[in-house]
């Protein structure tokens, strides 16, 4: 069993959006649906002009932080939200009752709600389409032209987002809630 | 005895469809009718708008999941409680002066709930795959499994017990009384614990909810009770019937007090306390008007009407019940909004997007409707009651 997570190389990020144009496309999002699975947040240049902090300027791409200890996955009452094999957390559509708990519950903003199914979705990273098909990549790690993403197998001492995470000095967001994402920002 | 004999047994008077439309025609009854009809025919409106469009239909968004049909069912379970504990008070405990509102008010607390479920049915998505999920791959560590499995018995309970009350077996009546009770603040307190435990909106996460819950669950059955009594009586209460309600107007100064002390220091704490997003949104909600709609309404008037008669003043109280479950109503809908005020992505997405400070949101004609439909379709159930049983049984004999 694998333990997936995902590193974030965000200084890279020019927000082409192409992540979420792939996204998309691999994981029928349906069209209109955007910042749904992921999305890139922007922040905004400080200070007035002709003082402008033009380093203070990032994008930040996010997404389902896939957290160890998911606030969305206690709250559901039915335990459509579960653990997948490879501790990614997942939707089983057929049980989710759309009571918005987890919408509610997920500190990340996570969660949409999915018009096909009118049940509650999420980034899966990819682990019903193409990990399902022996790929090694997720559709927004392979289409992103600056290499921001690098997912893999945290358990893994070899992968590459494991010897990443022992370089690079990383971050991850609201980390005193205490749900231990699995969603690494490399500074 | 089988199950068929005792049912045979139940005391309860035949209606027609004749008797339900007979009754005295003065204009505070056909406004009444007038209310429920009209309430009805807007929950018709609603559930099938609701059913064509889905929720679609609500103004409910991604980042203010929860809406007004979340705060309905709140306010219905929360009367259900309450009425439950001011039942019990006579029939479970064994206060003698309370014991003539026992059955009326067993009988509120199970439309009350059935009137919340009903709402509810029309906000949860999927509410036959709940039925067969919370049973086959039960949640245990979410609140709200708790909170509607405990709720499903309780219904169950107060149904039995108010069978043995007509039945005039205390004995049983006590025993299922006491069961439901019990089921029911655990329920409650579980509701409660549905915000309590989103450590994602830390200002509502914490112990206050599941305790405030109950602490307004009385205070909101004692409202109803006061309600209750003063339609029955055309505000011409009995001798006995005034002496309860004095006292219940006691009780509910004792309570009400608590709650502002309650209420008090959470905002103290929550505005000084400097916990990230919770203090801003504290400021916020003191900066709203509903806030002080439900401060007014349902603490202040009640308990100004009730400390200058010493709770006395029962008719008073009667009016000042009316505003506490207005205010009651706004307490429910501030607790569902306040929750989800502060958004969770605080980066701007779009380019032209400004980061939003606050969520906003204002519920659609739709959820209107299917609310209004609520109330009406509870206060139809509980004129429907009052035809069919025998609610005023005042000198119910002790079988144990």
């Amino acid at each position: 069993m694998a333990r997936y997570g995902m590193a974030l190389d965000y200084k890279n990020c020019i927000n082409c959006k192409a992540c979420e144009t792939a996204c998309k496309e691999e994981n029928g999002v349906l069209l209109g649906a955007d910042k749904h699975r992921i999305w890139v947040g922007v922040k905004e240049v400080e200070g007035e002009y002709p003082h402008l902090s033009i380093a203070s300027q990032t994008f930040y791409p996010s997404q389902c932080q896939h957290c160890e200890d998911a606030p969305c996955q206690d709250v559901c009452p039915t335990n459509a939200t579960y653990y997948g094999e490879n501790g990614d957390v997942k939707v089983d559509p057929d049980k989710c009752i759309l009571c918005s708990y987890c919408m509610n519950a997920c500190p990340y903003d996570a969660r949409y709600v999915d018009d096909r199914t009118m049940t509650v979705d999420k980034c899966t990273f990819c682990t019903d389409t193409r990990i399902a098909r022996g790929e090694t990549t997720t559709a927004c790690q392979n289409t992103c032209p600056t290499k921001v993403r690098i997912f893999g197998d945290l358990d893994d001492p070899n992968s590459e987002i494991s010897q990443v995470l022992r370089q690079r000095e990383h971050f991850t967001l609201k980390a005193h809630l205490g749900t231990k994402p699995k969603l690494f920002y490399l500074v | 005895m089988s199950i068929k004999e005792f049912i045979t047994t139940i005391p309860v008077n035949k209606i027609s469809l004749k008797s339900i439309l007979s009754f005295e025609k003065t204009a505070t009854n056909l406004l009444l009718a007038a209310i429920i009809v009209t309430f009805l025919a807007m929950f018709a409106i609603g559930v099938v708008t609701y059913l064509i469009h889905g929720h679609h239909a609500y103004n409910v968004t991604r980042e203010h999941p929860w809406g007004l049909l979340i705060a309905v069912y709140i306010f219905f379970v929360v009367s259900s409680t309450g009425l439950c504990i001011v039942g019990s008070l006579g029939d479970v405990f064994g206060f003698k002066d309370y014991i003539e509102i026992s059955k009326r008010a067993i009988f509120g607390s199970i439309v009350t709930i059935v009137a919340g479920f009903a709402v509810i049915a029309f906000e949860i998505g999927h509410p036959v795959t709940m039925l067969i999920y919370n049973v086959l791959t039960p949640g245990f560590t979410s609140a709200i499994w708790w909170m509607g499995t405990l709720y499903g018995l309780y219904l169950t309970f107060m149904v039995i017990e108010f069978v043995f009350l007509l039945k005039h077996d205390m004995k049983m009546a006590r025993i299922f009384g006491l069961t439901g009770l019990l089921v029911g603040l655990a329920a409650h307190s579980n509701l409660g614990g549905v915000f309590g435990f989103l450590n994602a909106r830390t200002i509502s996460n914490g112990v206050f909810y599941p305790t405030y819950f109950i602490l307004t669950a009385f205070i909101t059955g004692i409202f109803l009770a006061f309600i209750m009594y003063g339609f029955r009586y055309k505000l011409n209460f009995t001798e006995s019937g005034k002496k309860m309600l004095t006292n219940l107007a006691k009780i509910q100064g004792l309570l009400i007090s608590i709650l502002i002390f309650f209420v008090t220091w959470k905002m103290l704490t929550d505005v000084y306390g400097g916990m990230p997003n919770r203090a801003e949104v504290a400021v916020h909600i003191l900066q709203s008007w509903t806030f002080w709609a439900e401060v007014i309404l349902a603490m202040v008037i009640p308990l100004f009407i009730i400390l200058k008669s010493s709770g006395s003043n029962v008719v008073g109280m009667f009016w000042a019940s009316i505003s506490g479950m207005v205010g009651v109503f706004f307490m429910r809908y501030n607790l569902v909004h306040d929750t989800q005020l502060k958004p969770l992505q605080t980066l701007k997405t779009t380019e032209y997007q400004l980061v939003p400070t606050w969520v906003e949101y204002f519920p659609s004609s739709t959820e209107i409707m299917i609310s209004l439909g609520g109330l009406g379709l509870c206060m139809l159930l509980y004129y429907i009651g009052t035809k069919a049983f025998n609610l005023d049984d005042e000198h119910i004999e002790h079988k144990a």
